[in-house]
């Protein structure tokens, strides 16, 4: 957790022109409150001290990095490296927010947690964490997610949080948000809201990649001991963007690392059917920060589709808009169908069976490895592992479980 | 002069309280809105506050949410809600306007803001948006136009103090912690709050978010310049969308009325 590294956010949360506090004033209190006890904490020994603790010994930090054997032969050109943020407790790269988080709740004294989930891992990452601090708690999650995240549901519910099914707009992970949005204005004052992804009102995103940034410090040490030299890629799947902006953080200064992020091309970015603001998107405000954003000709947020329940939302994290704009990222997306074969090749090349969110930044190899050479070292940070995607897979499959 | 300013001084002058009137444009569809809007006027609403559908309403309950839902499917945007307000202009240039909505649709149509064409909008109030960035920096303005700002429970003395210096028009007190339409109204937490904020604006102080009988009404008039309606309305909306009966919207309106009277 190198925390001030980047001058950026600016003190009112703004990267370049992108993020911002646009809340409703019942909010504005807390986020200030928030603000002054992140700013007093993050340097605090004894804070950071409990955090990688729990991180090493809850968690099972650090992660491998992990060579590829089968996968470098199949492309033929450079190594690739997996990062495997799938081995965490809980499945995913989710839950080096939500320690992080809850551990500021904690010390704010407040005695609720509310959380959005829209794969449910992050659903499962904050009933985890309330659950070790004996804290109530509350999921948003939109009734199609629950749907197609059926087993993420149930973990949810084992692990005593409750579970919020939210018919409202498009039943979705951005319909979550508001529903969590609406919970919070409500019960501002004992309440701590969980936000998953480097997205929301300042200053969560700068909270979210700070604490997801461990991924990134790691592969920094990491790569010098397993190919002595900086990567030449990291990929990572973008939704709201978090396990990006946590492998991309502490790399912004190495210019000699290309810094790829793959969204959700769902039936084409040319079919208008997709979740992947950055490739199709106008800057525009939703859920407290202004970024890409998916949305028609009145302004109004459109209606995403993406096979990864974890991808399909129509904004983005305001870091990613101004990395994109500045150039010193790129954002590509993969469909669908690119994202579930990758799903199946890596799992029977490497026997690990990533998320379908993963599946996307894999998917995205076929085109990437043509641009290197065999001294290459390619990072993939695999965010999260499959299993909760079994039977949305199966059932495209036309198989019955 | 604007007609919010002109209307507001005007009570003021005679010692009465405002009553303001929310309803969704295009709810259940235009023609109704804007037969509907006479209604109000006819049953005693000094302004009119439309609400501007938006896709993610995070300040709404659930009333009003379904409401911006039932508007987004006939397709109605900031430019046919501008459309609808020019017909309703035609026979009525007193009473004040003000569009209530989200950011994004804001930035998205400043130039519908900006043209604003025979001043037809008087006020422009933007829930997300905190109170002491002004709408201007994001490319939103009229000279003709002024900007409601919103103080809450929770809103500090020191940002208080700074948010009523810039409101124009009104201050927007929100009653409560909660979306529009909830019900725990703590009257002596909002009596104290708003002397506070009567110290330092310039503009009338009005209450809204959660008052629902003529007794809320009467009991947040005496601490306040006037109440906002907004859940109700819009609940009643609803249920006469069929029958497009609305006797019961006038007999609730007058009765709020002759309660702050």
């Amino acid at each position: 957790m190198k925390l001030d590294k980047n001058n950026l956010p600016d003190k009112n949360g703004f990267f370049g022109e992108y993020g911002g506090k646009f809340v409703p004033e019942t909010l504005m209190y807390a986020l200030e409150e928030l603000e002054t006890t992140y700013e007093k904490l993050k340097n605090n020994n004894e804070f950071k001290e409990q955090f990688y603790k729990d991180l090493s010994e809850f968690v099972g930090r650090p992660s491998p990095l992990y060579f590829a054997e089968r996968l470098t032969k199949h492309y033929g050109t450079g190594s690739i490296w997996l990062k495997r943020e799938d081995l965490n407790h809980t499945g995913a790269h989710k839950i080096n927010n939500t320690i992080g988080q809850i551990l500021l709740a904690k010390y704010m004294g407040k005695k609720r947690i509310i959380a959005e989930t829209g794969a449910g891992q992050h659903g499962v990452a904050t009933a985890t964490v309330a659950a070790r601090l004996g804290l109530e708690c509350h999921i948003y999650m939109g009734s199609e997610d629950v749907q197609r995240q059926s087993l993420n549901v149930y973990r949810i519910k084992l692990l005593g949080a409750q579970v919020h099914s939210v018919d409202s707009g498009s039943a979705t992970l951005k319909d979550a948000l508001n529903e969590a949005l609406r919970d919070w204005v409500t019960n501002v004052d004992d309440t701590y809201y969980i936000i998953g992804s480097v997205t929301g009102p300042h200053p969560y995103p700068m909270i979210v990649r700070d604490f997801n940034s461990v991924v990134g410090e790691e592969l920094i040490s990491q790569s010098k001991e397993l190919f002595n030299s900086m990567p030449d890629a990291i990929v990572a799947c973008v939704g709201g963007g978090s396990n990006a902006m946590g492998a991309f953080y502490p790399f912004i200064k190495f210019n000699e690392t290309r810094l790829i992020g793959v969204e959700a091309g769902g039936e084409g970015v040319e079919t208008g059917e997709h979740a992947a603001p950055l490739n199709d998107g106008t800057p525009g405000v939703l859920h407290g920060s202004l970024s890409y954003l998916m949305q028609d000709d009145s302004g109004q947020v459109k209606g995403t589709k993406s096979v990864s329940a974890g991808l399909d939302y129509p904004g983005v994290g305001p870091e990613h808009s101004w990395l994109k704009d500045s150039g010193r990222a790129e954002y590509v997306a993969v469909s669908d169908d690119a994202a579930l074969k990758a799903f199946h090749e890596v799992s029977e090349l490497e026997g690990i069976i990533p998320a379908l969110e993963t599946a996307h930044a894999f998917a995205y190899l076929d085109t990437l490895m043509k641009e290197f050479d065999k001294n290459s070292n390619i990072i993939v940070n695999v965010s999260g592992r499959g299993d909760k995607d079994i039977n949305t897979v199966a059932n495209i499959d036309g198989i019955k479980i | 002069m604007n007609r919010l300013t002109n209307t507001l001084e005007d009570l003021k002058n005679k010692s009465k309280k405002a009553l303001v009137a929310y309803l969704v444009a295009g709810d259940p569809d235009i023609e109704t809105t804007l037969e509907l809007m006479t209604v109000l006027v006819e049953s005693g609403v000094d302004i009119i506050e439309i609400g501007v559908p938006f896709t993610d309403p995070i300040a709404e309950g659930p009333i009003i949410q379904k409401a911006h839902d039932r508007a987004l499917k006939n397709n109605v945007s900031l430019k046919s809600i501008f459309e609808m307000v020019d017909k309703f202009r035609e026979n009525d240039d007193d009473t004040p306007l003000v569009l209530m909505g989200y950011l994004n649709t804001f930035i998205f149509n400043k130039a519908l803001i900006e043209d604003n064409k025979n001043n037809v909008i008087d006020s422009v109030l933007v829930v997300d948006i905190p109170g002491e960035l002004k709408l201007k920096d994001y490319g939103v303005y009229n000279p003709n136009i002024n900007t409601i700002s919103l103080i809450s429970p929770t809103t500090k003395k020191d940002r208080i103090e700074s948010i009523a210096k810039n409101s124009s028009g009104f201050v927007y007190y929100v009653t409560l912690r909660g979306v529009t339409g909830a019900s725990n109204l703590d009257v002596n937490e909002i009596s104290s709050n708003i002397e506070e904020i009567k110290k330092h604006a310039s503009v009338p102080t009005l209450a809204g978010f959660g008052i629902k009988s003529a007794e809320d009404a009467q009991l947040l008039s005496q601490c306040s310049d006037g109440v906002i309606i907004g859940s109700s309305i819009v609940q009643m909306i609803e249920e006469s969308s069929q029958s497009k009966e609305f006797d019961r919207i006038r007999t609730y309106i007058t009765d709020i009325k002759n309660a702050i009277s």
